[in-house]
């Protein structure tokens, strides 16, 4: 009997560990202090995994420098954001002092989520040399939100839709032209459902060719507007009956040439994708009327259990060696967060000569037809108002 | 030892009950009326009935009629291939689906993926779900006394009597089993829906998903109560079914044991 007391004692004791965690990790006041601390372990650094040259930059190029620079270990886990976000907000109600995220790939309504729900560390950014060398507009907001020191730029990138040019042969130059163009190819075009992170920017591009600016006033979306959508459907991949759930699922259908156009944010994103073979080879980029720019970030979690590794990890994602592979068309084409007239002469005209891709738009174009994107407001009332469309 | 067992085997027990605790705290608050008057929600529940329904019947007679045929037929080669999809994870077999039904297949145009008659989702469910219930009826069948398939036989009734007679019987509990295993898992699944599925109306599980997930609903409770509601209509079922059926199946128990 006194064993099976004993027993439970023991089990109940290990359970209780294992629920409560032991003290919140805490930083160190140095650069060099937390590079020492994190030497010999791992960072668990989460992030939404639907991109394979995403995925390859992080395995191939930046796993092996912080292990060689470091002596850190990269656990890269791909996870849709919202769901990380939602792991870390439970810890917070559960009072879990340490968690298991240490760094995580965040921006737009899943910042402003995470920072509403005090998710964040706030002291990172004096911790990292390299923030010095940051883009300061870049820096500054994350879709219209303050980011108050909560997170550091990663990327900053346009959205720009891209065409076969050979099955289209006039492409459309103006949003209602692209409208014109779907009543001529009916069901050579769709976009990803408004859950997805690009469908959701694909509507407000509709909204800001409709309302522009007007729209940040706006407390809802005119009815209007979903009704004139709704009326677009038919033209739609699958009659608009349904959408791709996902930007991957879109890139697929795009792939096997069902639909002829896709989209996203990075207006170098296909330059990979075509070397790789997966997109046609007649892929070019297409800059309707405008173009939200965005930036993207990286933010660690109140209860990281290693909090000066993700440091260690952010300063070499920061690094203009990484930033610049980060940019090329080797893996990925993420435009660079940091200010190129901040850097010394030997970076900066590396980023100058990097090549110009043949799926890159023109990027004067691009430049001028860039618009700040609307916040996280009109994200959700995009959310609430298009189930209707789908219908 | 024994002692050992006796812990681990309660703790398991504890596990779903662990499960709707937690359920019930996260939905505490919902307003249940709006979620009954949600037209999203009302969709999803017709259409999470309509696949799951349809899905477990044909799988069930599938999987009923392939054991038979393995037992009183004797073809064993069906054993064999219904192995098969045995090994293939649900969510490769949605992609497998995926790949043959999304465009170029020879059906093509007849029955498509993210289609709103969810066929290819059905089709999906009966090829993983066939050899499961196979599985289990063919125990059941290893286990059926030969002796009244005999009589049956002797008295010249039809094959249609021989088999309510002589095998339906023993047949209900074990397809009971297999119902609510394949009602309960199908009903509230994610991957194949979301693969296969359409925009609207949603399965309930990929629905649910969406709305805990995106960050509008990052506060809301209401994918938990609809999670914790679906499962006590289960619960309610299962124990329904099993109710009315137990005299029966009491009594053809007893018979068999003698």
């Amino acid at each position: 009997m006194i064993r099976i007391v004993k027993r439970c004692a023991w089990l109940t004791a290990l359970l209780m560990l294992a629920a409560c965690g032991t003290e919140r990790a805490e930083l160190a006041p140095t650069f060099e202090q937390a590079a020492e601390e994190a030497a010999q372990t791992t960072v668990n650094f989460y992030l939404w995994g639907g991109d394979d040259g995403i995925n390859r930059y992080l395995d191939e190029f930046v796993a092996p420098r912080l292990e060689a620079a470091y002596d850190i270990e990269l656990n890269r886990v791909p996870m849709d954001t919202a769901e990380f976000v939602r792991q870390v907000s439970l810890d917070k109600r559960a009072e879990r002092a340490n968690g298991t995220i240490d760094l995580m790939w965040i921006n737009g309504d899943n910042f402003r989520n995470a920072a509403e729900a005090d998710l964040l560390r706030e002291d990172i950014l004096d911790a990292i040399p390299n923030a010095a060398l940051l883009n300061e507009t870049a820096q500054a907001t994350d879709a219209g939100i303050p980011t108050e020191g909560l997170e550091v730029a990663w990327g900053n990138v346009q959205f720009v839709l891209h065409y076969d040019a050979d099955k289209v042969k006039n492409p459309p130059e103006t949003f209602d032209q692209l409208r014109r163009w779907t009543e001529e190819n009916p069901g050579r075009f769709t976009y990803p459902e408004v859950t997805d992170f690009t469908g959701n920017a694909f509507i407000r591009h509709l909204l800001y060719a409709e309302y522009g600016d007007a729209m940040r006033d706006m407390d809802t979306i005119p009815d209007e507007f979903w009704d004139e959508l709704a009326a677009w459907s038919p033209n739609l991949w699958k009659r608009g009956e349904t959408y791709p759930k996902s930007l991957a699922q879109l890139d697929q259908l795009y792939a096997s040439g069902e639909v002829w156009m896709t989209m996203g944010f990075n207006e170098r994103r296909a330059e990979a994708e075509v070397n790789a073979g997966v997109f046609p080879d007649g892929t070019r980029a297409l800059v309707l009327d405008h173009s939200i720019s965005s930036t993207h970030f990286l933010a660690i979690p109140f209860n990281a259990p290693n909090p000066n590794g993700a440091v260690v990890v952010i300063e070499e994602l920061l690094s203009p060696e990484a930033q610049l592979m980060k940019q090329s068309d080797t893996y990925w084409g993420d435009g660079t967060s940091l200010d190129v007239e901040k850097l010394d002469q030997t970076d900066r005209e590396a980023f100058l000569a990097l090549d110009e891709g043949v799926t890159y738009p023109d990027p004067i174009e691009l430049a001028e037809r860039q618009i700040a994107d609307y916040g996280p407001d009109v994200i959700d009332l995009v959310r609430e108002g298009w189930p209707r469309v789908a219908r | 030892m024994s002692r050992v067992n006796v812990v681990i085997s309660s703790l398991i027990t504890l596990l779903p009950l662990t499960a709707v605790l937690f359920l019930l705290r996260e939905a505490v608050g919902t307003d249940v009326w709006s979620l009954v008057q949600d037209e999203t929600w009302r969709a999803s529940l017709a259409v999470t009935l309509y696949v799951t329904l349809v899905s477990t019947f044909l799988s069930l007679v599938i999987g009923t009629i392939c054991a038979r045929m393995v037992y009183v037929n004797g073809r064993t080669w069906l054993s064999f291939w219904l192995n098969w999809p045995l090994f293939v994870p649900h969510i490769a077999s949605a992609y497998l689906f995926y790949l043959l039904f999304s465009g170029g297949f020879p059906g093509f145009g007849l029955i498509a993926s993210n289609e709103r008659h969810h066929l290819v989702v059905i089709l999906t469910y009966v090829w993983k779900e066939v050899p499961f219930v196979f599985l289990m009826m063919l125990g059941s069948y290893a286990q059926l006394n030969r002796g009244y398939r005999d009589m049956a036989k002797t008295l010249q009734l039809s094959p249609w009597q021989q088999f309510s007679v002589a095998e339906w019987p023993f047949l209900i509990k074990p397809l009971l089993d297999s119902f609510w295993i394949l009602v309960a898992f199908i009903s509230f699944a994610y991957e194949v829906p979301a693969l296969l599925g359409v925009t609207f109306p949603k399965l309930l599980g990929v629905l649910a998903y969406d709305r805990l997930t995106t960050g509008l609903f990052l506060n809301e409770s209401e994918a938990y109560a609809v999670a914790l509601i679906w499962a006590l209509i289960l619960f309610a079922g299962v124990l329904l079914s099993y109710a009315l059926t137990a005299k029966r199946r009491r009594r053809i128990e007893r018979g068999v044991r003698r």
